[in-house]
C-alpha cells in the first residue's frame, strides 16, 4: 500500500516540477517580469547550482567552505581565455568547466585524504589561497580584477533564428539551460550505483568500506564532479557579469553557499539547494535600504536555522509532514470529548 | 650584520608565534574538552583588542595591566553568553558547528564593523623603547608581548594541571559521564571552558593591540593561521599547538624578511603537503569528527 501511495506522490511531485518548468521558460516571454527581476531570478540560478554542487559533498559526508573557489576558477579560466586568445565563448564554456576539473582532482585528492575536520580548515585555505593568487599575479588581473568581458557570441538556432547576446531573456534561458543540464546529471548520479556508494558513505563510512566501497575515491568523483558544474556556473557568471574581481570570490561567497544549503535543508541535495538560494538571493534585496545590516542579519539567520530548525525548508514539506500532523490533530479532537465527559463525571 | 638580522627576525617570530599560541591554546582547550570547534574564535581575539585600545587608550586612560584583564573578562564573558545561547545546543556536530560559529562569526563582524568604525584604530606603543640584550637591541614592546604571552599559557597550564577545576576539565575531555558521576557539574565545566578559551583569545587581543593596527578584520584574518597551526600541531595536543605556533611564526617572519608576501601562499603549501603525510599533526591522533 505504502508504495502505491509513494508512486501517486512521485507523480504529484513530477508535475508540480513539470508546472514549474513551464513557468520557467514562458515567465520572462509574457513581458510580465522586469529586467530587475530577470538578474535576481539569474543570479538566483547561479547561486542554485553553487548550492547542488555545495550539497554533492555533504552527500558523502564531508563540508567544504572553499565552494567558491572552483566558481571562481571557472569564471577565470573562461574570462582570461575569451579576452586573450579571442576564441569563442561556446569553447570556453566546457573549457572552463573542464580545467575546474582538472584542478579540483589533485587538490581534492589531497585534502580529502584529511578527517573530517581538517577538510574544512582546508577547503578554507584553498580558497584564501586561490584569492591571493589572483590579488598578487597581475597576469591574473590583481586586486583591480577584469573588466569588458565580452558577450557570448551569438549562435543560430535551428527553427528559432540567431540568438544575440543583448538583453538579459537570452542569458536567462543559457542559465536554465545550464541549470537543467546540472539537474540531470545530478539526480542521474544521485539514482545510480556511484549515489547509492555516496549515501552508503554518509550514513557510515566504516561499514560502507567494509562493503568494498573505496571510500575516497567515491569522495574525490564528489569532489571533482561538484567543481566541474561550479566551475561551468563560473564561466556563465564571468560572461553575464562582465567584470570580475577577487572579492567575489572569497570564504564569505563560500559560507554563503553553505547557508543557500542549510536553508534549503541538507538531506535535499536538489530541491534544498534551490529553494535555499532562490530565498536566499530574493531576501537580501528586501533589505536594501539597510544593507550594511545584512551580513549580521544573515550571522543570525544561519544561527537560528542550525539551532532551532537543523531540517531546513525542505523537511517542512516533507512528503510525511502534512499527513502527520493532521492525524495528530484528528487525534487530539476525538479526545476532546471523552475530557469533556470526564470532567463532567467529576 | 647578518647576525642582528637573523636575531630580529627571530625576535619578531617569538612575539608572532606567541599571538598565534594564544589564540590556538584557547581554540585547542575548547575543541579538546568540550568538542565545539569555533571559527568565529578570531573575533574574540579582535573584541579584545578593542576593549584594550578603548580601556587604555580612547575612553578611560586606565593602567594597561588593568585593561588587559577587562579584555580577558569581557571576551570570556561573551563567550560564556555564546555558550549558553548557542554553543550548547549545538556541541559534538561538526556541521552544526561550522555552520553556527561561521554565523557568529559573520555577525560579530559586521556587527564590530557598525559599532566601532571601519577606520583603524591604533594606540601608542605603552612600552616605548629600546631594550639591550647581549649586545642587541630590541624593541621594549615585543619583549613585553612575549612575556605576557608566556604568563598567560603558564597560568593557563597551572589552573589545569594544578587545581581541582583544571582536574575536573581533563576528567570531563575524558569522559564526561563518568566524570558526573564522581560529582563533576559538566555543563557548567564546558562554560567555563568556553569561557576561559575566549579570555585567552581576548587576551591576545589586548597584548597585540599596542603593536599592530586594530580593525574589525584583525580576527578574521588571524584566524586562518592560527587554524592551519591547530592542523599541523594535532587538533587535541596543546604542547603540539604551542610547537607548531611557535614554528609558523618564524617561519612566517624569517619567509616575510626572504621572499615577501608570496611566502604565505608557499608556507600553506608546505603545510598542505605536509597534513598528507601525517594527518594527525606533529603531537596529535587522527580524530574522527
Amino acid at each position: 500500500m505504502s508504495l502505491k501511495s509513494n508512486e501517486g506522490r512521485s507523480k504529484q511531485i513530477a508535475l508540480c516540477l513539470l508546472l514549474i518548468i513551464l513557468i520557467l521558460i514562458v515567465a520572462p516571454l509574457t513581458g510580465l517580469v522586469k529586467q530587475y527581476h530577470l538578474h535576481l531570478l539569474i543570479m538566483a540560478g547561479v547561486n542554485t547550482i553553487l548550492a547542488i554542487s555545495f550539497l554533492m559533498l555533504i552527500a558523502v559526508g564531508r563540508i567544504t567552505i572553499g565552494a567558491a573557489a572552483f566558481w571562481g576558477i571557472g569564471a577565470y579560466t573562461s574570462a582570461l581565455v575569451v579576452t586573450n586568445l579571442h576564441i569563442s565563448y561556446w569553447l570556453a564554456l566546457p573549457m572552463a568547466g573542464i580545467l575546474t576539473g582538472i584542478i579540483a582532482l589533485p587538490v581534492g585528492a589531497i585534502i580529502l585524504r584529511t578527517p573530517g575536520m581538517a577538510f574544512v580548515v582546508l577547503t578554507m585555505v584553498v580558497n584564501m589561497v586561490f584569492v591571493e593568487t589572483i590579488g598578487h599575479v597581475e597576469l591574473l588581473g590583481g586586486w583591480v580584477g577584469l573588466i569588458d568581458i565580452p558577450r557570448p557570441d551569438p549562435i543560430p538556432i535551428p527553427f528559432f533564428g540567431t540568438l544575440k547576446f543583448g538583453g538579459k531573456i537570452p542569458y536567462y534561458y543559457l542559465m536554465l539551460f545550464l541549470l537543467t543540464l546540472t539537474v540531470v546529471v545530478f539526480c542521474a548520479l544521485y539514482q545510480s550505483r556511484i549515489g547509492r556508494a555516496w549515501r552508503a558513505i554518509k550514513l557510515n563510512e566504516r561499514l560502507a568500506q567494509t562493503l568494498g566501497i573505496n571510500v575516497w575515491k567515491y569522495r574525490l568523483l564528489a569532489f571533482v564532479v561538484g567543481s566541474i558544474f561550479a566551475g561551468l556556473i563560473g564561466s556563465f557568471f564571468a560572461h553575464y557579469f562582465q567584470s570580475l574581481e577577487p572579492k567575489q570570490f572569497t570564504v564569505f561567497k563560500s559560507v554563503y553557499i553553505q547557508i543557500y544549503g542549510i536553508l534549503g535543508g541538507l538531506d535535499f541535495y536538489i530541491a534544498g539547494g534551490a529553494i535555499g538560494s532562490v530565498i536566499m538571493t530574493f531576501l537580501p534585496e528586501l533589505l536594501r535600504g539597510i544593507a550594511e545590516y545584512e551580513p549580521i542579519f544573515s550571522g543570525i539567520l544561519l544561527i537560528m536555522l542550525v539551532v532551532f530548525f537543523p531540517g531546513g525548508i525542505m523537511s517542512l514539506a516533507h512528503a510525511g509532514f502534512v499527513a502527520e500532523n493532521v492525524a495528530l490533530i484528528i487525534k487530539t479532537l476525538k479526545t476532546l470529548p471523552l475530557l469533556n465527559n470526564l470532567r463532567k463525571k467529576g | 650584520m647578518a647576525i642582528g638580522l637573523f636575531v630580529e627576525c627571530f625576535i619578531n617570530g617569538l612575539q608572532m608565534g606567541m599571538l598565534i599560541v594564544l589564540m590556538a591554546c584557547g581554540l585547542v582547550l575548547v575543541l579538546g574538552i568540550t568538542k565545539i570547534f569555533n571559527f568565529a574564535h578570531g573575533e574574540f581575539y579582535m573584541f579584545g583588542a578593542y576593549i584594550t585600545f578603548y580601556f587604555s587608550y580612547s575612553l578611560f586612560k586606565f593602567n594597561y595591566g588593568i585593561s588587559l584583564f577587562f579584555s580577558a573578562l569581557g571576551a570570556g564573558l561573551l563567550g560564556w553568553l555564546s555558550y549558553l545561547a548557542v554553543f550548547q545546543r549545538i556541541r559534538g556536530s561538526l556541521l552544526l558547528c561550522a555552520a553556527a560559529t561561521i554565523g557568529m562569526s559573520m555577525a560579530f563582524r559586521q556587527g564590530a564593523l557598525l559599532g566601532f568604525g571601519t577606520t583603524e584604530k591604533g594606540m601608542p606603543s605603552v612600552f616605548p623603547g629600546l631594550i639591550n640584550i647581549a649586545g642587541y637591541t630590541f624593541p621594549r614592546e615585543k619583549i613585553v608581548a612575549i612575556a605576557l604571552g608566556l604568563l598567560a599559557l603558564l597560568l593557563l597550564f597551572y589552573v589545569l594541571k594544578m587545581t581541582k577545576v583544571g582536574k575536573a576539565m581533563r576528567a570531563v575531555s575524558l569522559d564526561a559521564e563518568t566524570a558526573s558521576l564522581q560529582g563533576v557539574n559538566v555543563n557548567w565545566i564546558y562554560g567555563l571552558t568556553v569561557a576561559a578559551g575566549c579570555a585567552l583569545a581576548g587576551v591576545a587581543g589586548g597584548i597585540m593591540a599596542p603593536i599592530l593596527a586594530v580593525t574589525p578584520h584583525m580576527g578574521h584574518r588571524s584566524l586562518l593561521l592560527v587554524l592551519i597551526v591547530l592542523l599541523v600541531g594535532g587538533l587535541e595536543s596543546l604542547l603540539g599547538a604551542i610547537l607548531a605556533g611557535i614554528g609558523i611564526g618564524m617561519v612566517m617572519s624569517f619567509g616575510f624578511q626572504f621572499f615577501g608576501g608570496i611566502s604565505e601562499m608557499i608556507v600553506f603549501i608546505i603545510i598542505g603537503l605536509f597534513l598528507i603525510s601525517k594527518p594527525g599533526g606533529i603531537l596529535g591522533r587522527v580524530v574522527e569528527v
